[in-house]
């Protein structure tokens, strides 16, 4: 741990390539536990933001069966007619119809005993955004909000948090980390462009903004701030340069073949080329995952989709060297019934489901927990959502710890609970 | 009091304007004497409005003092009046009406005008959206959509009619028909047939009562129970949501599914000692498929609950593997009786629910077939014995009119949380009931209280005094904002203008696309209710505002600066048609110096007007 916090005082008094210094921090971080690295986040935090760290989260939504993608029974009754196909690491087995993600299993760890509670889709798809279950009087901010709290750099022109489809909101941490939703991927976002010259544009929010003090004195102090704040954002991606970073147009078409010419694979490569320009947390979303009925072919199609993206992006991040700072998680809210039901569907099930994570010094290729033969329990190593959760904090350097004050005036901590889940990063 | 915004605002009429006023003033007849309200409570046998707002303001009042807080002054005649067409209109008021409201020295003038607004169709139009978008806003069920415009036009007739609150209420838990057919059949639709689902938006939505949590676990601070909420859920496990073709379309439809002769599958699971008995013909306790042939509709039943309970695989069922079939599948497609599942053993069937209402722990006989089951329940839910329901109603109306409810957030009630002003909603609660739930009553009594008439004054962060010294400035609804921007650009439908593309794709009407841009749930506290950056994007940059707000043409800019081509009165009448008030001096200057510096009056008046329009006031009700 010593050894850990004097290479961390190094780092700030002298310097040391950003290289070197990731480099350091996994295996650091593992040997120090959490203790140690909260420390070092203290001297760290304004150095964070200036690392490019960032988070990409593609969401299976509705649930994705394990037994279809990451945890495959072959030959078992519950296992269906689902086939194990090989991956790039020696005895590492997928479901069929993941081939590509397959080639990338190196860099990919898979857990196979997240287990949960929630089985319902909205409390359980709020519980895996914000790690906390819903309670009513609190807007638990995603997680997404909290990491871009920490990671987002002050000068970003892009707002620091890009979903593509809804999602869960910044809660109460506010407009500034309220996600920005893309609807399709496959063109730039709406209204960005100004119909008048950038000059009359500014002088037009000058007026505007001249024009406000009058209801914020009269009524509105806090609308107008609020309100404010949002134009400013709005106003920086008019004027800013970098919201080219939306328009996947001009990339290879090579490229957007490899991610695959669908939604899922555009918003792979959005989230790519938004990562590359700062935005610390992006989320892209699969829908259809709610398999009661006709769980084979439905999940047969989607993987169809969401394989050649995932792997793409993958690939695409490590040539870029940016794998190494982004975590890139495929989950969803729960895992499905080993049970097939009499529609060919399975159901929900919080109890057992997988998640595959890759990047951000994570060491790829191994898988992390078992379930049972049948399917129907966690067989060793049951990691929870805030084990998960504490874990992506550690591999962003993000203290989960770290408490926000809620307007209650509650302090909440970005991952209440939670143990790293040290493997990952062993 | 009443006409106290005379003397708080002297600035308000001047100059040519006041003159222009005088003349219109004089050609109208708009003196009319509002009608007694005395009278009124003759006919309806209702407690009376003004003395029934009285007293929640003494009320308030009077925790206010307590608390050393000081009411906010009385809203200003403009004020009150771009409040109050909002909130019962939905829309902003018009040129013409705010000069002869703010001239109009009748103090009986607020009650007036809040009689006219609640007896025009723009009053249910405008409820009848907010009530699609508490029932629709994220529906579980994402066909749910299909019956968004069916349920509005009901709506809007049944608050047209003013139907008491407990009559809607009943009709949307005891509805049944094809959903385009049938707005009734919106809560069942948008909660896709499935009981859980549905007892907990009854629960929700009519009660304020959360009691979803309870679905999985014991509420960790209410006193009802998981088992409570199951036994809620009980009522509904008959509703079947179907896919069905009318006229060539496909839609969903609603129905009762009882258990008469036909439904082994039931009966089965219910008593399967009983049907082994009635099926065994061969006598060795077990039924097989040759047994079930002579049934050919359960036949193909049958062959799947082989594939799934025959454990022996000897081709047949015993009783025991009856007993340790799963639960049946696809809730919403009707089946006889509800179970709570068991969640050690997901796989079982679970322990078999009768239904019973949480709030009185009353339960139903058994073996009600589905229509009894939801007409015992909605009487209950209706029931002047249960208080919760004219509570939940009365704060939720509150919260929309005051920026804030008694218990916050509006569908979270309780048991054991503490409303703010306790005494205040136990009075008006009461009197709602004793109104028999008539919402226009609710309406015209929150209007009329002083609490409703302050000015507007946000809360800064953390501030925990107790609420109502004034009104909280809130943002406009999806439908509010999408009409006042039609009345500021003169426009009968923003699709009226050719140059509407940009929107967005698709043949969906504006307004739709508006929805889905700036819709929020109803439910969320206004506070929380910020805005975000793409609708900003929209308000700055849509090529349809743009266009819409050239100086060019026949737009309304357009046509305003030609009629008035002194800057000043320009001004003036851009500010009451944008934020429906007079300028400020301070306000005037900064526009004449602008115009001055950009030395071009058409674009100078562009940007003055999208500066408006992008103004928080503008997006606030105030």
């Amino acid at each position: 741990m010593n050894g850990f916090r004097h290479d961390q005082v190094k780092l700030t008094r002298h310097g040391i390539s950003r290289r070197m210094f990731l480099h350091m921090v996994p295996a650091a971080g593992a040997a120090a536990g959490l203790l140690g690295w909260r420390d070092h986040l203290a001297l760290q935090a304004a150095e964070l933001r200036k690392q490019g760290r960032a988070m990409i989260l593609l969401w299976m939504a509705g649930g994705p069966s394990q037994f279809e993608t990451f945890d495959p029974k072959p030959g078992t009754e519950n296992g269906g007619p689902t086939a194990a196909i090989q991956t790039a690491v020696p005895g590492i087995q997928i479901a069929q119809g993941w081939e590509q993600t397959a080639k990338v299993m190196g860099d990919l760890a898979l857990i196979r005993s997240l287990t949960n509670k929630e089985g319902n889709h909205q409390r359980a798809t709020y519980q895996l955004h914000t790690g906390y279950v819903p309670s009513g009087t609190v807007k638990h901010p995603s997680l997404a909000a909290n990491l871009a709290k920490e990671l987002a750099p002050a000068e970003l022109e892009l707002p620091a948090v890009v979903s593509v489809g809804l999602t869960t909101g910044a809660g109460f941490l506010g407009v500034d980390y309220e996600p920005f939703v893309v609807r399709d991927p496959g063109r730039m976002p709406d209204n960005v462009a100004t119909g008048v010259s950038p000059q009359r544009f500014r002088r037009q929010l000058e007026l505007q903004a001249q024009l406000e003090g009058e209801f914020a004195k009269r009524a509105g102090a806090q609308p107008v701030a609020n309100h404010r704040g949002i134009y400013e954002k709005a106003a920086r991606m008019v004027l800013g340069p970098s919201t080219k970073a939306f328009d996947i147009r001009s990339e290879p078409e090579s490229l957007k073949r490899q991610y695959g010419e669908t939604s899922f694979g555009r918003g792979c490569l959005l989230a790519r080329r938004l990562v590359e320009a700062g935005v610390p947390c992006v989320e892209v979303r699969s829908n259809g995952w709610d398999t009661h009925q006709d769980n084979f072919n439905a999940t047969s199609r989607l993987a169809g989709e969401v394989d050649p993206a995932l792997a793409a992006l993958i690939t695409d991040l490590r040539q870029r060297g940016l794998l190494e700072t982004t975590v890139v998680l495929w989950i969803g809210e729960f895992g499905r019934t080993p049970r097939i039901n009499p529609r060919v569907g399975r159901d929900h099930y919080p109890r057992v489901f997988s998640a595959a994570i890759a990047g951000g010094g994570i060491r790829g290729g191994q898988v992390i927990g078992a379930s049972t033969a049948d399917g129907t329990a966690i067989a060793e190593r049951p990691v929870t959502v805030n084990d998960l959760f504490t874990s992506i904090c550690a591999a962003l350097r993000v203290d989960p710890t770290r408490e926000n004050i809620s307007p209650q005036g509650r302090p909440l901590k970005v991952v209440d609970g939670g143990e790293v889940v040290k493997e990952l990063f062993g | 009091m009443a006409t106290a915004a005379f003397g708080d605002r002297p600035r308000v009429f001047s100059g040519a304007w006041f003159t222009a006023v005088l003349a219109s003033l004089l050609s109208s007849s708009l003196l009319v004497a509002a009608p007694e309200a005395a009278e009124e409570d003759a006919s309806t046998g209702q407690p009376n409005a003004q003395a029934v707002a009285a007293q929640v303001d003494q009320l308030i009042l009077s925790e206010l003092h307590r608390a050393g807080v000081e009411p906010a002054p009385r809203a200003s005649d403009e004020d009150f009046l771009r409040r109050v067409c909002l909130d019962l209109a939905g829309r902003l008021p018009t040129r013409q009406e705010i000069t002869w409201f703010c001239l109009d020295p009748d103090p009986q003038k607020y009650a007036a005008k809040v009689d006219e607004l609640l007896a025009s169709d723009q009053y249910a139009e405008h409820w009848a959206r907010y009530w699609r978008d508490v029932i629709f806003t994220d529906p579980m069920n994402r066909q749910a959509r299909l019956g968004r415009d069916a349920f509005e036009q009901w709506m809007a007739e049944r608050l047209k009619q003013n139907r008491p609150w407990k009559t809607i209420a009943a009709e949307l838990i005891t509805a049944t028909g094809e959903v385009r057919e049938n707005g009734a059949t919106a809560l069942i639709l948008a909660c896709g047939g499935q009981s859980e689902e549905i007892a907990a938006e009854v629960s929700r939505i009519f009660l304020g009562i959360q009691l979803a949590c309870a679905n999985c676990h014991d509420h960790p601070s209410d006193i009802w129970k998981r088992e409570q909420f199951h036994q809620l859920a009980a009522y509904f496990p008959r509703v079947s949501l179907r896919q069905t073709v009318v006229d060539g379309q496909p839609t969903l439809m609603v129905s009762s599914v009882n258990p008469i002769g036909s439904r082994f599958g039931d009966q089965l699971r219910l008593n399967p000692e009983q049907f082994v008995a009635r099926m065994d013909r061969n006598g060795d306790g077990k039924v097989s498929k040759d047994e079930v042939a002579r049934l050919p509709r359960f036949a193909a039943v049958f062959e799947a609950l082989l594939a799934q309970g025959d454990s022996d695989k000897d081709g047949s069922l015993s009783v025991a593997e009856l007993k340790r079939l799963p639960p049946p599948q696809q809730q919403g497609r009707g089946s006889a009786e509800y179970f709570m599942p068991d969640l050690n053993n997901p796989r079982s069937r679970g322990k078999l629910m009768h239904p019973a209402f949480f709030v009185d722990g009353s339960p139903e006989s058994p073996g009600l077939d589905d229509q009894a089951r939801r007409v015992a329940l909605s009487e209950k839910v209706t029931s002047p014995e249960n208080p919760w329901f004219a509570r939940a109603m009365v704060n939720r109306m509150w919260n929309e009119l005051l920026g804030e409810g008694f218990y916050m957030p509006v569908d979270d009630l309780g048991p054991e949380r503490q409303p703010r002003h306790p005494e205040a909603l136990a009075a008006l609660s009461e009197a709602f009931t004793a109104s028999g739930y008539d919402l226009k009553w609710l309406l015209r009594t929150i209007t009329s209280t002083q609490a409703y008439q302050r000015q507007a004054r946000s809360r800064e962060p953390g501030d925990e005094s107790p609420p109502f010294a004034a009104v909280l400035p809130t943002r406009l609804r999806v439908d509010q904002l999408y009409t006042a921007l039609t009345q500021v650009l003169e426009l009968g439908d923003l699709n009226a203008s050719t140059r509407l593309r940009g929107m967005g794709p698709g043949q969906r009407s504006s307004r739709a696309l508006f929805q889905q841009l700036f819709a929020v749930d109803p439910s969320v506290p206004h506070e929380d209710v910020t805005g975000n950056v793409p609708q900003a994007l929209f308000m700055m940059n849509s090529p349809m505002l743009h266009a819409l707000t050239q100086a060019r043409g026949n737009t309304r800019l357009a046509r305003l600066l030609r009629d008035l081509p002194a800057d000043g009165e320009a001004i003036d009448e851009l500010y009451f048609a944008v934020l429906c008030r007079e300028p400020s001096e301070r306000e005037r200057q900064i526009c004449l110096d602008y115009i001055a510096q950009v030395g071009n009056r058409a674009e100078a008046f562009e940007d003055l007007l999208r500066s408006l329009l992008n103004s928080t006031e503008f997006v606030t009700r105030r």
